[in-house]
């Protein structure tokens, strides 16, 4: 009997964190496009709806109703698949994000994470790591010149700062002494590791935000350069599940900065879920800023900040954190 | 070999050509506007300036004037040059009009090119601008002096190159202009050609006027299909209609330029009146329940008579696609073989012509230029065939001796010896010309044969009663030639004139002399069409045939014996008789209306293909358009249809070849590129010199000539007592001969309303002396009857002609067809003068 | 390090640039609501002008089809009675076009203009092929003056040989004197 509620309980969850996440998705391009318009004295969406407010699923609509093409020369199969790739690999990281400590229904104990990882961090990476699959394939297979470059850029650009991106996480994962995300969020009961890995938090966002290829890192698809890069040849609901793989990534980064360095789930009155919601929210408009207020990198630049920067200041981090925890 | 340096560039060229040309060769393409390869230097334009650095000569100089020496150094992109060159541009343009958006020579005009590239842009010249008035030339061109840089290219053209005198050059200074004494229609049939080498828009295209930009037409390589010569020419088309054509450069037949018949002879492909549903009992239906019921009512035929029971009649217009499918068809069908030819003596000739091409003895059109002296025998150059009488104009410009024996009067555009000859009387000139220029001993080295042949040569002595002697001016530059050809035609002589012509050749080169034999043909494809039948294998035959019950069914393939069956009630007559006439073609024709079962076939502009033309060239031209109502007609002269994805109107029509395959299998072939497979592979068993390439895209553009047919026993093997047996003229009667004309007898270039007006009115021709024999003068309207019918039709008399002679144009307004198939006796009592 | 100081510091700028701007009054100008007068040479919506004579301008001579980027105009061209060369049917395909504004450079007769009508949406895209009936206006549009027929050499009811503007008298081809 038990194992059927757990079942249960776990079609919930899923359920619910599926549609949680979709919907946010969707309207954190509300917020972006609004947010970015204001940024630039302009208004953004205003006509769908009050405020704009039924631009997203306008958007939804005619994404699901546009001829689905497939260019001729494509690798078919790989060309269907690439953009599924993208978005599952997405999604399914939030598997392991703590929304809150548990919930206790009927007299039962329900965590109120999907599934609580010893690895859970091993296994973000993984995944964020398949990803890159996604936009190299999407790139190759569409048989077009700019494709290829903006999926030959993506992986590049994605192998590069998963190296910085993983090695922020070590001091973490030495002050939480666990993999697993719900120990990490734990850890941080008394304080937030942000105000004991100020560099980290930074090294992090910065790799975050190149991992979800977002201005100014969004040289794989650079539209000035490229047409749209490794989904220039996508129409239809294809390219939407790239651009819904993008925003899922937007809040599943925006998650793990605030399970990592904002004390996830925790925080004062409010109920738990709540709390990593307003973090998450809080995490996305910096990364709008950051867009509406700086221009695109240069391949170099980008390259250069990777490996030059934030590689090498990580591993210092690393020594030193390693060194005081030492101490 | 003068070695010289062009632009830093070395090059090395012949003696003697200019150094405009070797620039060329390197790929340097110098302005030029009065130097044309064909029409030679004249340095009027001053455009081609280059600079001469090095060498004999020094400074600023034409290019067309000067020929490539050792030594020179000559710089083409100098200051002094460019800039001389935009002055050049700048005193043309002074008095141009501002015509450019409404002159059809816009987008590919030399004058365009040169301002642009020569970097002239704005008018300086403050003064007024010379005008001239236009004159009407005829429904070929329009002319527009004021657009005149007085580069004399078409005065050159039209008096020098070609012969003909009524338009060139007149006033001086700044006043020349170019056109004729008066308005009128151009009396050249090469006047298409002015369009074509005026380099600005004086001379521009009448037909396809104000139609489209060059650059809008997709322009194509295509074959004329109007005489037997396959000139080359460029199809222009635009909105799915083939609107102009233009001479297409092919060394070894028509050089730069094409007749005027050629050029206009395409508007048969888009008239309005062309079929494009197919009919079963004039009644349209789709393409496919044509293709059924056809496929059905010949296997019904088949089993009630017998397959033999079935013929088939092939077309000399037809591609050799077309007509080998159809000798396949009849082949494995087991019907008789097609006929291609209108009774046994043409194919005779034809076949006869074609046994006889040696390799050594043919010519090709452009060695007729270069040769010393021709002989015409039987053949009337601008009738039949109006670039021969080109080549021949150059042959003369450069001293050749021309000689015409022809019953017909003959007319050139240039100076040339003429014998009116009986066609009987031929054999014996031929005869009496090879005993007076090659010895016993000469022949003798051509073996046995040859010796035999020239001693059973008759004395000419009774000839020399009769006719007109050959003159002693005649037999000296033919003794003296060093390059003589003869022409040949294959339509009026018998096929012992035609041996006795080849023959003549290999004796004439036995006296070591390069001489060469060029024969004319009946038709664009007759070459093949005699290749492909037998001896026997005759319309006339079928028509026999069909009168004592053997033949039940006649399928035609872009055939109508309504143009050229010589009697027409028996041809009815047989047509009623059959049980099932199916025709494929792409004009209306007579017997298209009578069919059964019509079939729409493509035009040689959409389908492509092969021809051999009368030299044995197997030449290929690709498909030019797809086909499809042009949009001219779909929009009723208005806008196109506001439609949008119902395809293309008027698609069905399919090259004939491809029909044809649909039947031998029995139902229509997807597989396109099999079927062509396949084909080719009979193509290249028929004419083993293609067995090299493994496609028709491989055949190189100039062609290949083809020696298949050829028959080396057939030489010095004439019946000398046959042929010398000359009838004589009792002055009682007439030898009817159907001849053509340039225009107005051939059954595609009928068809363009163009050329109507240059059709001469159809007319019988009769000698000036017999003429007053029987009463008739001049312009009488006289009327000829046969147990046929009978035909009215002026009467015009000659004086250089064969007096026992009539000669009758199978013109398109006149219903000639009355006669007894074969040799035509007219008595005089026959011909009555109508009041 | 001074170095990184200016950067930080060109950063900070930047930030609280974009910062500020939120609470600023947007700037757009909203369409339907708010129709502000276009220039004259506002590139939309494309006419057929005529001459200050009333004849149509336009010659078909292909130049805007043939320097038309995306090939949206199609036109037939023919010759009336009178000589003029004219364009039996004119097609713009607006589905098409781009409003680049090249044709009406290239027409050497002021006969295709932009104009600043710009509110062409349409749900059935074949409403958007205008044919000739459609682009032809009464007026010369930007143009009011140039009529080609008066400085063309050709033939028409503008004038005959030598009755152009700046041109001479047809020269006399049978004349002897100088
Ligand atoms: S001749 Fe050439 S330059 Fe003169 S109006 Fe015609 S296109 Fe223009
Ligand atoms: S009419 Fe043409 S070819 Fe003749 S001189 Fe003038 S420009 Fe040259
Ligand atoms: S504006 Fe540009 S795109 Fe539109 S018709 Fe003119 S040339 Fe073509
Ligand atoms: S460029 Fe001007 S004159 Fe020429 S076709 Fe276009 S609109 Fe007509
Ligand atoms: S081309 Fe040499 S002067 Fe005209």
């Amino acid at each position: 009997m038990d194992w059927i509620i757990g079942i249960i309980v776990l079609i919930v969850k899923l359920g619910l964190v599926l549609v949680g996440l979709l919907l946010l998705a969707a309207y954190l391009v509300w917020v972006e496009r609004k947010f970015l318009a204001r940024l630039q004295i302009r208004y953004g969406p205003n006509r769908a709806g009050k405020f704009g407010l039924l631009q997203p699923i306008a958007d939804a609509l005619k994404l699901m109703v546009k001829e689905d093409t497939v260019p001729e020369a494509a690798d078919r199969i790989l060309f269907l698949l690439a953009p599924a790739v993208v978005a599952t690999s997405a999604l399914l990281m939030f598997a392991v994000v703590p929304f809150g400590s548990h919930l206790t229904l009927w007299g039962k104990k329900i965590p109120l994470v999907i599934t609580d990882l010893n690895v859970g961090l091993l296994y973000v990476f993984a995944l964020s790591s398949l990803g890159v699959y996604g936009v190299a394939l999407g790139g190759w297979a569409s048989n077009s010149k700019y494709s290829l470059l903006g999926g030959i850029r993506g992986a590049a650009q994605m192998i590069s700062y998963e190296l910085a991106l993983g090695l922020s996480l070590v001091p973490i994962v030495m002050h939480a002494g666990s993999f697993s995300i719900v120990d990490i969020v734990n850890a941080q009961a008394k304080y937030p590791f942000i105000l004991l890995q100020p560099f980290a938090f930074v090294i992090f966002i910065v790799s975050a935000m190149a991992e979800s290829k977002r201005i100014p890192f969004d040289l794989p698809e650079a539209e000035n350069e490229l047409g749209a890069g490794y989904h220039t040849e996508y129409s239809g609901m294809r390219f939407g599940l790239f651009f819904l793989g993008e925003y899922v990534h937007m809040q599943v980064l925006g998650a793990f900065v605030a399970v990592f360095f904002l004390g996830g789930w925790r925080g004062p009155l409010l109920p738990a879920p709540v709390w990593l919601f307003i973090k998450i929210i809080l995490v996305a408009l910096i990364m709008i800023w950051i867009r509406g207020t700086l221009p695109r990198l240069r391949y170099d630049q980008l390259m250069a900040v990777g490996w030059k920067v934030l590689i090498p200041a990580a591993l210092l981090n690393i020594m030193v954190t390693g060194a005081i925890l030492l101490i | 070999m003068s070695k010289l340096i062009i632009d830093d560039r070395e090059i090395e060229v012949s003696p003697g050509t200019k150094v405009i040309e070797a620039a060329a060769q390197l790929g340097i393409m110098i302005p030029r506007f009065c130097y044309h390869p064909a029409l030679g230097s004249v340095g009027a334009c001053r455009v081609c300036a280059v600079k001469f650095i090095q060498g004999p000569f020094k400074g600023v100089q034409m290019s067309c004037m000067i020929d490539a020496q050792d030594g020179m150094v000559v710089s083409t992109t100098d200051e002094d040059v460019a800039d001389f060159r935009r002055h050049v541009i700048e005193w043309l343009m002074l008095h141009h009009p501002h015509d450019c958006p409404v002159c059809d020579e816009g987008g590919h005009c030399l004058l365009q090119d040169m301002t642009v590239s020569g970097g002239h842009g704005i008018r300086r010249y403050l003064g007024k601008k010379r005008t001239y008035t236009d004159q009407f030339l005829g429904p070929l061109l329009q002319h527009e002096m004021n657009r005149c840089i007085h580069c004399y290219r078409c005065s050159r053209f039209y008096q020098e190159y070609s012969g003909y005198r009524d338009l060139g050059a007149m006033q001086s200074a700044n006043r020349t202009y170019f056109g004729r004494f008066t308005d009128g229609i151009l009396e050249s049939p090469f006047s298409g050609n002015l369009s074509d080498i005026c380099p600005t828009g004086v001379y521009t295209d009448k037909p396809s006027r104000y139609f489209g930009r060059r650059w809008d037409y997709q322009r194509s390589p295509s074959l004329c299909i109007n005489c037997s010569l396959g000139c080359h020419t460029v199809a222009s088309i635009k909105y799915r209609e083939v609107k102009r054509q233009e001479a297409r450069f092919s060394e070894p037949v028509n050089g730069y330029f094409i007749c005027d018949r050629g050029r206009y002879g395409f508007f048969y492909s888009s008239l309005e009146s062309r079929p494009r549903m197919a009919r079963i009992n004039g009644k349209q239906c789709t393409f496919n329940q044509a293709q059924h019921a056809m496929i059905e009512k010949l296997e019904e035929i088949k089993k009630n008579s017998g397959s033999a029971a079935i013929a088939a009649v092939g077309s000399l217009r037809s591609s050799l696609e077309t007509l080998v499918m159809l000798a396949q068809l009849c082949q494995t069908k087991r019907w008789r073989d097609p006929a291609c030819f209108i009774d046994s003596s043409q194919v005779q000739n034809v076949k006869t012509a074609i046994s006889r091409l040696e390799p050594q003895l043919r010519v090709s059109l452009r060695d007729i230029e270069r040769a010393d002296f021709i002989l015409a025998v039987g053949a009337d150059p601008i009738n039949e065939a109006p670039m021969l009488a080109l080549a021949m104009r150059q042959a003369q410009r450069n001293g050749a001796t021309i000689v015409v024996i022809d019953p017909r009067p003959v007319s050139l555009p240039f100076p040339f010896l003429y014998l009116p000859a009986a066609p009987m009387a031929l054999s014996a000139y031929l005869g009496s010309l090879i005993k007076a220029v090659v010895n016993r001993g000469t022949a003798d080295k051509m073996g046995d044969g040859a010796r035999k042949f020239y001693d059973r040569i008759p004395e000419g002595k009774k000839l020399a009663e009769a006719q007109p002697p050959l003159s002693s001016e005649m037999l000296q530059s033919l003794q003296q030639s060093r390059r003589p050809i003869i022409v040949c035609g294959t339509e009026i002589l018998s096929e012992t004139v035609l041996s006795l012509s080849a023959d003549f050749a290999l004796l004439l080169q036995a006296a070591e002399k390069q001489a060469g034999l060029f024969y004319l043909m009946p038709g664009a494809n007759a070459f093949a069409g005699g290749i492909l039948s037998g001896e026997k294998d005759s319309f006339l035959q079928i028509i026999e045939q069909i009168e004592d019950g053997s033949i039940r069914a006649l399928i035609s393939v872009e055939a109508d014996p309504f143009w050229w069956f010589d009697d027409r009630p028996r041809l009815e007559r047989a047509l009623d008789k059959i049980d099932l006439l199916v025709v494929l073609d792409y004009l209306d024709s007579q017997a298209a209306q009578r069919a059964n079962i019509f079939i729409p076939t493509a035009t040689f502009y959409e389908s492509g293909g092969m021809l051999i033309n009368q030299e044995g060239r197997v030449q290929v031209a690709p498909r030019a358009l797809l086909g499809g109502i042009p949009i001219s007609q779909a929009g009723g002269g208005d806008h196109p249809p506001r439609l949008y994805d119902v395809g293309i109107a008027g698609f069905d029509p399919k090259a004939a070849w491809l029909t044809l395959a649909d039947l031998a299998n029995g139902a229509a072939q997807e597989d396109e590129k099999a079927l062509q497979q396949h084909l080719w592979k009979q193509i290249s068993d028929l004419i083993p010199q293609l067995a090299t390439f493994s496609s028709i895209d491989e055949i190189p553009q100039e062609g290949i000539v083809c020696s298949c047919g050829v028959n080396i026993d057939s030489r010095f093997s004439i019946n000398w007592s046959a042929a010398s047996n000359i009838r004589h003229d009792s002055g009682d009667d007439f030898d009817l001969i159907e001849v053509d004309w340039t225009f107005g007898t051939e059954e595609l270039s009928s068809l363009s309303p163009c050329l109507w007006k240059l059709e001469r009115k159809p007319c019988l021709v009769m000698h000036s002396g017999r003429a007053e024999i029987i009463g008739l003068t001049d312009v009488d309207l006289v009327e000829i009857s046969t147990e046929t019918g009978s035909l009215e039709a002026e009467l015009r008399t000659a004086d250089n002609m064969a007096p026992g002679i009539l000669v009758l144009p199978r013109h398109r307004k006149l219903a000639w067809q009355i006669f007894t198939p074969g040799k035509i006796r007219i008595r005089k009592d026959q011909i009555r003068k109508k009041q | 390090m001074a170095e990184a100081l200016e950067a930080i510091k060109a950063l900070a700028t930047g930030f609280a640039t974009t910062f500020k701007h939120l609470f600023r009054k947007p700037i757009t100008e909203e369409y339907p609501e708010f129709k502000r007068t276009l220039p004259e040479r506002t590139r939309a919506r494309i006419i057929l002008t005529r001459d200050p004579d009333g004849g149509e301008r336009c010659v078909a001579c292909y130049l805007c089809s043939a320097v038309c980027p995306v090939s949206c105009i199609s036109m037939q061209s023919a010759e009336k009675e009178d000589g003029r060369r004219y364009a039996t049917w004119f097609r713009i395909n607006f589905a098409r076009c781009i409003y680049c504004g090249l044709c009406e450079e290239a027409c050497p007769t002021s006969a295709i203009q932009l104009t600043a009508m710009f509110e062409t949406c349409e749900r059935d895209i074949l409403t958007l092929v205008y044919e000739k009936e459609d682009l032809l206006v009464d007026h010369g549009g930007k143009d009011k003056e140039y009529n080609f027929y008066k400085y063309a050499g050709v033939v028409t009811q503008e004038g005959g040989k030598g009755e152009h503007i700046k041109e001479d008298k047809p020269v006399n081809v049978k004349s002897n004197l100088p």
